[in-house]
């Protein structure tokens, strides 16, 4: 499928990542995502639309930590896709992965077909504990129980973005649109933009001989680059 | 070689087989009972789930299908008992198939009832379930029908439509039969569902006609029902699901867990119905090696299925593989090696033991042995996935439990009620003049 | 009027079918009823079926009309899923298949309801005899004239009892 307009991507470069997870904070800030209880997260029923894996190499206490946060990659061709009856998930004209969930039936087949494990289920009607609610974010849907959800790349700031740039009569600018998880990152480790413009920063780092894309020999061309030096 | 019922008086096959649902003794009642509460036990679970969420199961990131699609796999092979078992026979008209084939016909239909409700129970809001079907929504919008799910759907439709019919055919004959001399309420129902049947030359020609079409068509539609329950799994880019021999693997694992629950069935029958002279030994030991054969092509897959994947040695698929065999679910792996193989080559390989009971006991362990082979093939795939920081491990919760126990009350409820309402052996088959020759 | 006669042999049945249609009983006036089926020698009274017919055809109708269905409405509503096109003979292979045998099924289903005149009684006080385990039924329909030949026709062929039934 060719995005005629805008083909968002990300990149993230390892090499500056300390794994602070404030990328995962933000991210349940803006995304509306519940707050889990100890008990309910020993149960495996915590959701993060970016989540921090970690690898370690050596022996204690020889150990090196790296650090590698994890979202939807966006593919473009997204194992996710065809397999929902109900087109709960698509492409859209911007390469995104949506997701509506108001489609949605919960027939789990697309988080088994994501490679990547990052799709989450709202095992029950979420809930926060006082006065978290209160801080909702109004542009953000809250999903009800029963439904998968994922990483947006922040679709409501890349639409607030568009309608800004077009009332001000400008084309959008380069780094302008930033997922709530670019913005709070202190190492400035996540890029974001559009692969479309040849010039924007996301795709000069895509560019970039330090670039790899997670599990590329799939096929499933991932729109998130991870920038590391080569060991 | 006659087989035995042709020995007897036709008076006597059709008092034999009639009795059976004259009467309701304090047994069969109390037992019906206890299926039906354990049934309702189920539903009340279900329930339970539907109000609090898909997280009372044991469900969790990235093990998404658990239970509900092992029994989902589970039933629907169990449906292959009957359409695949009675249709092979009756096209190659083999003659000692007739009392076997109507209760393999009502094993599929109630399994294929059960099975087709686990995508259902599985659904994370299960009472938007309709939006499947292809209607297009508000915003018309059909569904996709790229996803494996509408195949799945499609096909259980075409199979459940297909074996009821091919249930009720052969039934037609017998329901009117029935409703010569009986009750007035039995009368109506009888006469109400053989379509006003008079027995002319006319309606046994298409009758048979029928079934021979119906045979044809049944067994393609039961060889692609499985194929495609299992290309729900071999469609996704999940490690050792991705795998070109699970089409025939399931399909040869459901024709294996077909034919057990087939005896087991008879088995009870047999006793309960007191059929000791339509059910005999011969019946058994020809079902018995049937499933003796299908125990080997079951190994055979297996070892074609772990060994490539052993051999390739790729680390993702190696990750599974290890799961599988030596890590977490290795017992359960085992256990299935042993009850699908080493238990029916024993039992059924030596003559002297290939008895009644041997057999039925042998059919047992397969229905059980294929029961944790399914949860093998599920589970260790989505427990392991191809990022290896996401692994996690899958343990049932009591609501899975329930509601697995209450669907096996529910096919000996659904079975008992059946063997009163008709005969459990077709009984026009049994005509007083022989016309196939063995 | 129909005239009922009962059998014990298949034999006599068939003698019975022979001498009848040479007097010029067509076959469709003719009914073998039985409690089991009954398999008479070829030519002595053949039902022509059309049965595979209906069943292939309505095969094709199904798969055909499925498969234009699913083009029709990936088509109507363009979305892009996985990279896949909007349509391939791949992804709807096996919902083409499954709508061919569901085809076949209800067409061999609806056919088997009328060639075997459960849905469509030619008479609907047609008299149905009681059949013994083990007897068969020969009911004849004839009109004015015929009926002394097919009476004869019936005790030449050797059967007992024949009743007369319904209005000459």
């Amino acid at each position: 499928m060719t995005h005629t307009q805008h083909r968002w991507g990300m990149a993230i470069d390892l090499d500056r990542c300390t794994g602070c997870a404030a990328c995962v904070v933000a991210c349940h800030a803006e995304n509306n995502l519940p707050v889990s209880t100890p008990e309910l997260a020993a149960e495996g029923r915590t959701a993060h639309w970016i989540r921090i894996d970690r690898y370690y190499q050596g022996e204690f206490p020889d150990v090196k930590v790296k650090y590698m946060p994890v979202l939807c990659q966006q593919c473009d061709e997204a194992p996710c896709e065809p397999v929902c009856p109900v087109y709960a998930t698509y492409h859209n004209p911007e390469g995104l992965n949506v997701q509506v969930y108001n489609r949605c039936v919960g027939t789990f087949y697309c988080a088994n077909n994501c490679p990547y494990t990052v799709r989450y289920f709202n095992w029950f009607a979420p809930q926060w504990p006082e006065p978290l609610p209160l801080q909702h974010n109004p542009d953000v849907a809250i999903r009800p129980g029963g439904v998968m959800e994922k990483c947006t790349f922040c679709i409501q700031r890349i639409k607030r973005s568009k309608e800004d740039a077009a009332q001000e009569g400008r084309p959008l600018a380069d780094g302008e649109v930033r997922p709530a998880c670019v913005q709070s990152c202190p190492a400035e480790a996540m890029v974001f933009g559009d692969l479309n413009d040849p010039e924007s920063k996301v795709s000069r780092l895509a560019g970039n001989g330090r670039a790899t894309k997670l599990l590329e020999e799939l096929g499933t061309k991932p729109k998130v680059f991870y920038l590391h030096k080569a060991t | 070689m006659a087989t035995a019922p042709d020995l007897l008086p036709y008076d006597r096959i059709r008092a034999d087989l009639f009795r059976p649902l004259s009467r309701v003794s304090r047994r069969y009642m109390l037992a019906t009972l206890i299926f039906f509460l354990v049934g309702a036990a189920g539903l009340v679970a279900w329930g339970f789930q539907l109000r609090r969420g898909m997280g009372v199961t044991g469900l969790q990131r990235p093990v998404f299908w658990g239970v509900y699609i092992v029994d989902f796999v589970f039933w629907i092979g169990i449906s292959h008992a009957g359409t695949l078992i009675s249709a092979i026979l009756r096209l190659t008209d083999a003659a000692w198939r007739k009392p076997v084939t109507r209760a393999a016909e009502a094993i599929t239909v109630f399994a294929l009832m059960i099975g087709g409700m686990f995508p259902i129970i599985h659904l994370g809001r299960a009472w938007l379930f309709y939006w499947l079907l292809p209607y297009p929504n508000s915003r018309l919008l059909w569904p996709n029908f790229r996803s494996p799910l509408l195949w799945d759907l499609t096909a259980i439709v075409t199979y459940v439509t297909g074996s009821v019919i091919y249930l009720y055919l052969p039934l037609i004959p017998d329901m009117a039969q029935l409703a010569e001399h009986n009750t007035p309420w039995r009368r109506r129902l009888y006469g109400a569902l053989s379509l006003g049947w008079t027995g002319s030359d006319r309606e046994w020609h298409a009758l048979e006609r029928a079934m021979k079409l119906m045979a044809c068509v049944i067994l393609a539609v039961a060889v692609s029902v499985h194929t495609v329950v299992a290309w729900d799994f071999a469609m996704a880019l999940a490690p050792m699901w991705h795998s070109t021999i699970f089409g025939p693997y399931f399909v040869a694992g459901a024709i294996f867990s077909g034919i057990a629950a087939l005896i087991v069935a008879m088995g009870i029958l047999r006793k309960v119905l007191h059929l000791e002279s339509y059910l005999t030994r011969r019946h058994f030991d020809r079902l018995a090696k049937l499933l003796l054969l299908m125990s080997l092509l079951w190994l055979y897959f297996t070892m074609a299925e772990n060994l490539t994947v052993w051999y390739g040695n790729e680390p993702k698929e190696m990750a599974v593989f290890g799961a599988r065999t030596r890590g977490a679910y290795a017992p359960w792996f085992w256990t299935t090696v042993f009850l699908n193989f080493v238990v029916p080559f024993v039992l059924l390989g030596i003559r002297r033991l290939r008895t009644i009971a041997g057999a039925t006991i042998a059919s047992a362990s397969v229905l059980t042995g294929m029961w944790i082979e399914r949860f093998i093939i599920v589970v260790p795939t989505l427990a392991n996935p191809r990022l290896p920081s996401a692994s996690s491990f899958y343990r049932p919760t009591w609501v899975e439990a329930a509601i697995t126990v209450a669907t096996f009350a529910a096919m000996a409820m659904l079975f008992m009620i059946f063997a009163k309402l008709f005969p459990m052996i077709a009984v026009w088959e049994f005509q007083p003049h022989p016309q196939e020759d063995d | 009027m129909y005239l009922i006669a009962e059998f014990r042999e298949k034999d006599t049945v068939a003698a019975a079918i022979r001498l009848l249609r040479a007097g010029g009983i067509a076959p469709a006036d003719l009914d073998v009823f039985s409690e089991e089926p009954i398999d008479l020698p070829r030519g002595v009274l053949e039902r022509p079926s059309r049965m595979s017919l209906v069943s292939v055809s309505g095969a094709i109708l199904f798969g055909a009309l499925a498969t234009a269905f699913i083009w029709w409405t990936q088509n109507d509503y363009r979305l892009v899923t996985g990279g896949m096109p909007v349509f391939s003979f791949w992804a709807t292979g096996v919902i083409t298949f499954e709508m061919t045998m569901l085809g076949a099924i209800v067409g061999t289903f609806g056919w088997f309801l009328w060639e075997s005149g459960l849905l469509r009684k030619r008479d609907r006080n047609a008299p149905v005899p009681t059949v013994d385990p083990g007897a068969m039924c020969l009911r004849v329909r004839c009109r004015g004239n015929d009926i002394a030949g097919a009476l004869d026709a019936l005790r030449r062929a050797g059967a007992g009892d024949v009743q007369r039934e319904g209005e000459v």
